[in-house]
């Protein structure tokens, strides 16, 4: 009996261990262990085939003298920065759609509708839009300022073109995220507010958005993510170029490491561990607020 | 048999120790009650009864075997939630046999028991609905019928009437009686309500951050409660307290003068007091009456119930004090009141709240 | 509700109201009108320099014909439902039980392993890139469907597991702990009681999960080589190589790629939102 008993007991010791296995391994084996393998791949000289030689940081000493480097990590805080406007402006877009009109669910969806569709497609159709001579964009820009502007063959502009196009799905996902949080914000609250005479602009400051901070971290968690994954909307409407100006980090190892002519392992390894180091930064934040509310629930 | 015996048990949450050594018999059949105030420990000392938290220290046992290491489904109780927690996907008949099933007990016999246990709550009509589309009593009686058909010798219940409204939780009060007397079972019943333990119970257990204060019958705490705390929380209206100061008079008796200067003459009892202790004496608004006696008080508010009339009134030394009296009885707010004592109905407590002596009136 | 309804507003604000929500839709969806209309276009009205005007007929019957005779697009998108649909139920069958595991038991590493696998959901896909491929290599699935799939379905875990854990922690834990005091089994508990309330999860989850994996190029493109096993994602990017200015075509291609996706959240819209905004009411 006394067997059995602990035999039982035990059952339940054991169980989260197994039912936690199989998912657990696998994501051990394909994105924790390979976090640590790039790391340690970042140390060596190696082109994919053959014999490795460590070199310690000389792949990261190598970075420091990289202009494209440089000019990857400065597009890539373009991109952080930029993407952030997605978030006030999905908010404003969720306030103006939060209305009970005749259809108004069917707006709500074509407005979400942008981020259903794959960056690839997206990709297609901004590169379209801005096409010179055809584009709809330089068409409506030559009309307002007089001259056409080819965006995405301009240094000057073409990271900021491309993102613009990576805008408009992730506004997208900021708008349905903020019109849930705008669904469930609790009514008395506003009413008791319009009661205390707060209205507009300072309703939408001091009652609204404090309710909406769960929507809006989450919106955050997914910007600056979505920010520094950027990859296919660069790969696809400009492939790093014109000379290699709207290069990001992501593209900047896809291309050293990745791409039919990269061979240079380490040294993409080391551009990786760079962009996941600053990425690491967010994720902590993250974590510590999401630990935070593990605590207090 | 299936008494439930306690010894010393205690348990912590990390640092915090929440049930604080606890002793207790609960003999086999027994309809026992734990009460107490909200967060005192009472869902936890029945959680870990079942099987559901584990004993910090201390040792459990039930029908006389020992259940550290027995889980909750080898200990032969059943438990009945707060919130029922009905499966929500499942039939009623679905839900009070899946236990049983998925215990492998034969087809026919969890028929058998399904129907008496259907009969038994007048479910029976009711087994094919999912369980929201059944009112809050049919609910309630679902979450019971479960516990029948798995004939468990302890049954648990965890407030099991407080989502139910007054009507509703008079009715399954009768209930859950009757089920008691048909059954037999040794029953274990929390509830924060006084009435729901006085009317029920066989034995209350009245729990006080983590630790029993008293135990005993519902008439036995009433009359003679152990302590302050005890005296306050068993009996509606509640007790009323005064703050006074006992001396030893004539013939073993004491003598007691409250703040305002009023005199009360006790029968001593064989309890002994130093000259001018100080004291609490407790007495229930039932045993004072409104007019014709020596402590005089300020009426702050009446309320007439019809049947009677309760008076809230203030003492000179400031302190509150509740009369209950005949339903014809009149007085203003502001007007004077002398409130009779009845002094074999007084109860006195040392300066620690531990009662000297009781004011039984069954003696 | 905020903003105030616009019922309570004069007349002539709710009518312009009204008429402003049909321009902004069309400014907002600009881009994908203008592809829409060009995929229907015939070739001679861009020869002849009609981007913008009506499409001088209406040539989106050849257009997509052409698209799928004149490249692999039909196999691609073959191969993008091979990837996902295996990816899909493993990800999603896999994030239940680890979902359970950590939603119903306490034991000391729980919120490490949960953390590891809201963490690893959340970095860059170039910090694993080297070594997955090589693994993918050295397993012999390199450039096959398997390959892709072992890789989303375990990267995927860590976002289902999230969902899943934080939905089944939202369930009245009394409803374990009464299985539990009438001693059925643990594997029970999840096979009879906790599965079948996760059927909103699992259905948010799939095609959340549907989408995201559809939509993946960067993976697409570095694990697979051949024709018959590129997703369409890929595929499309080597037809705009292929077809330089031919934009009826290469908008057409678009449109259908997009296409499973998009019919999977109209279908699953509930669901679909259910599954984007997780947490962002509450917690
Ligand atoms: N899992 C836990 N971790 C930490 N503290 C707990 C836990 N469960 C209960 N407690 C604490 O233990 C104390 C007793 O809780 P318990 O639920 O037993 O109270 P109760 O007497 O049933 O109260 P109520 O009448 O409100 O149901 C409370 O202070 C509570 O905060
Ligand atoms: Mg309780």
């Amino acid at each position: 009996m006394a067997t059995h008993r602990s035999s039982r007991w035990s059952q339940r010791r054991l169980a989260p261990w197994l039912f936690l296995a199989p998912g657990a391994l696998l994501f051990l084996l394909y994105v924790i262990i390979p976090i640590g393998q790039s790391v340690w791949i970042s140390f060596y000289d190696w082109d994919g085939l053959g014999a490795a030689t460590w070199i310690g940081l000389r792949n990261y000493a190598d970075l420091l003298d990289d202009d494209s480097f440089y000019t990857s990590l400065r597009n890539n805080v373009w991109w952080l920065v930029l993407y952030l406007l997605a978030i006030p402006a999905g908010l404003a877009i969720a306030l103006f759609l939060n209305q009970t009109v005749t259809g108004i669910r069917l707006y709500k969806s074509l407005f979400f509708f942008p981020f259903v569709i794959s960056q690839v497609v997206v990709g297609l159709i901004f590169s379209w839009f801005y096409a010179p001579d055809f584009g709809l964009l330089p068409r409506i820009l030559g009309f307002l300022t007089g001259t056409e502007t080819a965006i995405l063959a301009d240094e000057r502009y073409a990271t900021f073109g491309i993102i613009a196009a990576g805008l408009w799905p992730q506004i997208a996902y900021c708008m349905i995220l903020y019109l849930t949080g705008l669904n469930n914000i609790n009514p008395e609250q506003v009413e008791a507010a319009r009661m205390d005479n707060a209205r507009g602009f300072a309703m939408l400051w001091h009652i609204v958005l404090p309710q909406l901070r769960p929507a809006t971290f989450i919106a955050l968690v997914v910007t600056v993510i979505g920010a520094l994954r950027s990859f296919d909307l660069v790969s696809i409407m400009t492939a790093g170029g014109p000379y290699g100006s709207t290069r990001v980090l992501s593209y900047f190892m896809y291309e050293q490491s990745l791409s039919e002519y990269g061979t240079a392992m380490g040294y993409g390894a080391a551009i990786a561990v760079v962009l996941f180091a600053i990425m690491l930064v967010f994720i902590s934040l993250f974590i510590t607020r999401m630990l935070m509310q593990e605590r207090n629930a | 048999m299936a008494d439930v015996t306690l010894r010393a048990i205690t348990k912590s949450f990390g640092d915090v120790r929440i049930i604080k050594g606890i002793d207790l018999e609960i003999a086999d059949g027994e309809f026992c009650v734990f009460v107490g105030p909200s967060g005192c420990g009472k869902s936890t000392l029945l959680r870990m009864i079942a099987g559901l938290e584990d004993i910090t220290s201390g040792s459990l046992s039930i029908g006389g075997r020992e259940m550290a290491d027995v889980e909750p489904a080898g200990r032969g109780v059943a438990m009945v939630f707060q919130s029922y927690a009905l499966y929500p996907h499942m039939t009623v008949r679905d839900n009070i046999s899946f236990g049983l099933r998925m215990t492998g007990h034969k087809p026919a016999d969890i028929e058998a028991r399904l129907r008496r246990a259907a009969d038994m709550l007048q479910l029976t009509h009711l087994l094919d609905r999912k369980p929201s589309q059944l009112s809050g009593g049919q609910r309630q009686r679902v979450a019971i019928g479960r516990a029948i058909v798995r004939e468990p010798q302890v049954f648990l219940f965890d407030e099991p009437l407080s989502n139910l409204d007054a009507a509703l939780r008079v009715q399954m009060r009768t209930e859950i009686g009757k089920l008691h007397a048909d059954l037999r079972a040794t029953m274990i019943y929390v509830t924060h309500d006084q009435v729901e333990a006085m009317t029920m119970a066989g034995k209350i257990v009245v729990l006080n951050a983590g630790a029993v204060e008293q135990a005993g019958s519902p008439l036995e705490l009433y009359h003679r409660p152990r302590n302050l705390f005890v005296a306050g929380f068993i009996g509606s209206p509640r007790m009323n307290f005064v703050a006074g100061t006992a001396a030893p008079a004539a013939h073993g008796r004491i003598e007691v003068v409250l703040g305002d200067g009023a005199r009360v003459l006790l029968d001593g009892r064989g309890a002994t007091v130093t000259a001018a202790q100080p004291v609490t004496l407790g007495i229930r608004p039932e045993h004072l009456t409104a007019g014709g006696g020596g402590l005089r008080a300020t009426v702050r508010l009446a309320e007439y119930l019809g049947s009677e009339t309760m008076f809230y009134a203030q003492l000179a030394d400031g302190s509150g004090i509740a009369v209950k009296a005949d339903g014809l009885a009149k007085a203003a707010a502001g007007s004077t009141l002398d409130i009779g004592i009845n002094p074999a109905a007084c109860h006195l407590f040392d300066k620690d709240g531990v009662a000297v002596i009781h004011g039984d009136l069954t003696r | 509700m905020f903003p105030r309804p616009i019922q309570k507003s004069p007349p002539w604000l709710q009518l312009s109201y009204k008429a402003l929500l049909p321009v902004a839709l069309v400014i907002w969806l600009l881009p994908l009108i203008g592809i829409a209309v060009t995929s229907v276009r015939p070739s001679s009205d861009l020869a002849a320099g009609n981007y913008f005007g009506w499409p001088s007929r209406f040539a989106g019957v050849e257009n997509y014909a052409s698209v799928f005779q004149n490249s692999n697009i039909g196999w691609y998108i073959l191969n993008s439902f091979k990837v996902t649909i295996p990816t899909v139920i493993g990800a999603v069958g896999l994030s239940c039980l680890t979902g359970f595991a950590l939603a119903v038991y306490k034991f000391r590493l729980n919120l490490a392993v949960f953390f590891m696998f809201v963490a690893g959901n959340f970095v860059p896909f170039q910090i694993l890139a080297i070594p997955v491929r090589e693994l993918t290599l050295r397993l012999g699935l390199y450039d096959t469907i398997t390959g892709l799939v072992l890789f989303h379905a375990a990267f995927q875990t860590g976002f289902c597991t999230l969902f899943m854990r934080n939905f089944i922690k939202a369930l009245p834990f009394a409803l374990i702990e009464s299985a539990r005091v009438e001693g059925v089994s643990e594997w029970k508990i999840f096979r009879h009681i906790v599965l079948p309330l996760m059927r909103p999860a699992i259905a948010a989850l799939s095609v959340l999960i549907f989408t995201f994996v559809w939509n993946d190029y960067f993976w697409a493109t570095i694990m697979a080589q051949s024709a018959d096993v590129r997703p369409v994602t890929a595929g499309m990017n080597e037809l705009k190589g292929q077809w330089k200015v031919a934009w009826e075509l290469i908008t057409a291609a678009s449109i259908v790629a997009a296409l499973p996706p998009v019919a999977m959240f109209f279908l699953m819209q509930k669901h679909f939102i259910a599954g984007l905004t997780l947490g962002a009411t509450k917690g």
